[in-house]
């Protein structure tokens, strides 16, 4: 192939149409040893993705292996690439692997099915547009399958493949088979999954993987790969509303450009925008870039905007169009999934860090969790490592947030510790609304309200001053624990 | 304006954003430049991000004293090009110790020359933060990290506590004594660099193209005779072969490939087809089962 031809051809695939479908990330999850790494390894190896050496490495690794699959290869040598996963044999953190078709790119994120690495699978479904959920079909669906099928539909895959893997062993029964199709699907329904393709496979003979299977012969849909090469995740509605977070400004000479990345929507020069936080006011003068000005940008466009006025706008800021604007928040309403191995603590300090913007939590409290054996969800005021919960947050200033459902690129948040700057939580805004800090929505803990209860013991010494003082603090923390947004006076 | 194919545009705007985003959340960055391919790229993408503004962090090249002479050519043709401030940083103590790659083995003359380099540098510069040219698709370690990569004190990574990484939200806090190295080019594949290479014309160095140079030939692996230093052994005699190199690092380390492929597209047809890995011609790579995730641990990018 000449260079010509090649450009040709890239040409020919970059039609803006095809933009979004030109990529195609993958996750795959379920519980552990339903062979995700496996079905990886085999999808790659069939697919021509797997060079000599590689091949050549996993072959000889496979021999001393002592759970070596008969004369199989151990095809989850391919994505556990660290010491310790190949020593015990198990996943612990995701593996990014990419191949391509003639038709599009894939990134395949394989994540760990260990209850205990659930916060590296959350980190990869995160990323990714379509989920192959497995399911070993001796054993049905287990309480990790149900738990990462929650974390991908809390995350926003709408597309999923249910898996059925390890059919050979069950006899490729259609019966087993259809079992777990119907359970799945009766459970599906909690979620907002659009997309449910549900097939049976082996891993290992690579039934239904890529090539059909001859073996169940009663399956008449497509093999993974045919589902995957067709697959096409909604992209996104083309009157989205425009949302552009800024990153951080750039200066040279006269010119002073917000940088950023379109997270949704259009803009075209000349078009009016607002940043919510300030309520300032512009036009776009400029789309500049260094291969050029543009006249317009959407989504994923990494670009810097120039306005007509020189307004003080800084990192954090959502620029937007008037009509169209995010709530400037400061108190929300989110489903999170907890991914600290430190459960969540009422008194302890955090941060709200949303794709440019951090701002202080004033406080966070719990009010369900998600039931992993019945999906249902139950009141609670605490949450753990691996939980999915319900929480409000009340911020210590106001930010632009969107509703997840609505725009997932700015409805979503990391929650990060504010005493060693870890991620404890991710999570994704079902109800925000600005004002909430304002006095008349804010209980005010005042001296002489407590003085005439709770501490009207307490006299005037240094020691009494200071156990007023504790006392004011306890309550404070208690109300805030339950949601009751508190500013104490004393 | 460029032309990409639409999986390149993404991947481009991704490496912007992550440039970005790092420039605005860390005190002092810099940027690790080892001149090769991912490299270009790395520095193509970091003028793309603050342009019209300069690269607002420096180039730090760790130099083994090993590297192929033209690769040293080239950085210094860049630096002066793009105007970089190029810091250039060698293991003293090494080069008085006289660590070679000849005299000792690999896994020792990586350590002192390049990793502990590396690790002088860092501190000596006061860096909480370096952009490295990794890719996921290079080695199964390397598929397992993150794109901000925390470091404990010492810059050790710890594989089985990287922190959680959602979205495209990238989370920059740094505790006490922690360092972050980033990695802009984690989603791009090998023959997506050379596409973007040839998409937007740019100049690498010319060992990546096939020419007639002096090899001799060691265990089944072409070694390339840049200068006086490499010993021959009782004879060896160089041989003219028409080769080029499909990764680059230190000269005695980095096996050549036969090729006649002289120019991009040939470079890309090659590399499209190739049924080894790109890092089969790492001589460093295959000391020991686990050779890379182990530096890693230790502190090499």
């Amino acid at each position: 192939m000449t260079l010509a031809a090649l450009v040709d051809r890239d040409v020919a695939v970059a039609a803006p149409a095809e933009a979004a479908g030109s990529m195609l990330r993958l996750l795959t999850c379920g519980s552990v040893d339903d062979g995700k790494s496996t079905l990886i390894g085999r999808l790659l190896w069939d697919s021509g993705a797997v060079s000599e050496d590689q091949k050549a490495s996993v072959l000889a690794q496979s021999q001393g292996r002592s759970n070596v699959n008969g004369e199989h290869v151990d095809f989850s040598l391919l994505l556990d690439g660290l010491q310790a996963e190949r020593e015990q044999g198990i996943t612990i953190d995701i593996a990014w692997r990419f191949f391509e078709s003639p038709s599009r790119r894939y990134v395949i994120i394989d994540a760990p099915g260990h209850e205990q690495y659930t916060r590296n699978m959350a980190t990869g479904a995160s990323h990714a547009d379509v989920a192959i959920l497995l399911i070993d079909a001796r054993h049905g669906a287990k309480r990790q399958t149900r738990r990462h099928a929650a974390i991908c539909d809390l995350v926003g895959i709408k597309n999923v493949v249910l898996a059925v893997n390890k059919m050979d062993l069950t006899g490729f029964d259609e019966a087993r088979f259809r079992e777990i199709e119907a359970d799945f699907t009766a459970m599906a329904g909690r979620f907002g999954f659009t997309d449910i393709q549900t097939i049976p496979v082996s891993a290992l003979t690579g039934d239904n993987v890529s090539e059909p299977s001859g073996n169940m012969p009663w399956y008449d849909g497509p093999t993974l790969l045919d589902y995957l090469e067709a697959a096409n995740p909604a992209a996104e509605a083309q009157d989205a509303p425009f949302r552009f977070p800024v990153q951080t400004v750039l200066r040279d000479g006269d010119f002073r450009g917000l940088a950023g990345t379109v997270a949704s929507g259009a803009i075209a020069v000349g078009d009016r925008i607002t940043d919510i936080r300030s309520g300032l006011a512009a036009s776009i003068a400029r789309i500049a870039t260094m291969d050029g000005d543009r006249e317009m940008a959407a989504a994923g466009d990494a670009v810097a905007l120039e306005l007509d006025t020189d307004l003080d706008i800084s990192r954090g800021a959502v620029l937007s169009e008037p009509a169209t604007a995010p709530v400037n928040a400061d108190v929300l309403e989110a489903r999170i999934v907890w991914v600290a191995e430190t459960p969540f603590d009422p008194e302890a300090g955090y941060l709200l860090l949303t794709n440019t913007d951090l701002v202080s939590v004033s406080s966070l409290s719990v009010s369900a969790l998600v039931d992993f054996e019945t999906l249902q969800s139950a009141p609670a005021h605490s949450c753990a490592v691996n939980d999915i919960a319900d929480c409000r947050i009340m911020l210590g200033r106001p930010t632009p947030l969107d509703l997840f459902k609505d725009l997932p690129a700015t409805g979503n948040f990391v929650l990060v510790s504010a005493l060693d700057g870890t991620t404890v939580a991710g999570g994704v805004i079902t109800w925000a609304q600005s004002g909430a800090s304002s006095s008349e929505n804010r209980y005010v803990l005042s001296r002489d309200l407590l003085a005439r209860g709770l501490c009207s013991d307490l006299g005037d010494s240094p020691d009494d001053r200071a156990e007023f003082d504790r006392r004011a603090q306890e309550v404070a923390i208690l109300l805030r624990s339950v949601g009751v947004p508190v500013t104490v006076e004393i | 304006m460029t032309v990409l194919t639409s999986h390149l545009k993404l991947l481009e705007a991704e490496s912007i954003h992550i440039f970005r985003e790092a420039a605005a959340q860390f005190r002092n960055p810099v940027l690790l430049y080892s001149i090769g391919k991912d490299s270009t790229v790395l520095l193509h993408l970091a003028r793309k991000a603050f342009w019209p503004a300069k690269i607002p962090f420096p180039v730090l090249h760790v130099d083994t004293t090993w590297k192929f002479r033209e690769m040293i050519e080239f950085r210094d043709r860049v630096a002066e090009k793009y105007e970089l401030n190029l810091l250039v940083h060698t293991n003293q103590d090494g080069v008085e110790k006289g660590v070679n790659p000849f005299d000792h083995p690999p896994s020792v003359y990586t350590d002192v020359m390049k990793t502990q380099t590396l690790r002088q540098a860092l501190d000596g510069g006061a860096y909480d933060a370096a952009f490295g040219g990794a890719r996921r698709d290079e080695e199964a370690s390397r598929a397992k990290e993150r794109i901000f990569s925390f470091r404990a004190a010492g810059h050790r990574w710890e594989p089985r506590r990287q922190r959680p990484e959602m979205w495209n939200i990238l989370n920059g806090r740094l505790a006490k004594g922690e360092t972050v190295r980033i990695f802009p080019l984690s989603n791009w594949t090998e023959a997506d660099i050379w596409r973007y290479i040839a998409l937007e014309n740019l100049d690498v160095v010319p060992l990546y193209f096939a020419k007639e140079r002096p090899v001799v030939e060691r265990d089944g692996q072409l070694i390339m005779v840049d200068d006086e230093r490499l010993p021959l052994k009782p004879g060896e005699e160089p041989a003219m072969r028409k080769i080029r190199f499909r990764t680059l690092g230190c000269y005695p380390l980095t096996a050549a490939m036969e090729s006649d492929a002289t120019d991009l597209a040939a470079v890309i047809e090659e590399t499209l087809s190739a049924k080894f890995s790109e890092r089969a011609g790492r001589l460093i790579d295959h000391d020991q089962a686990g050779a890379m995730e182990m530096k890693k641990r230790e502190g090499y990018f």
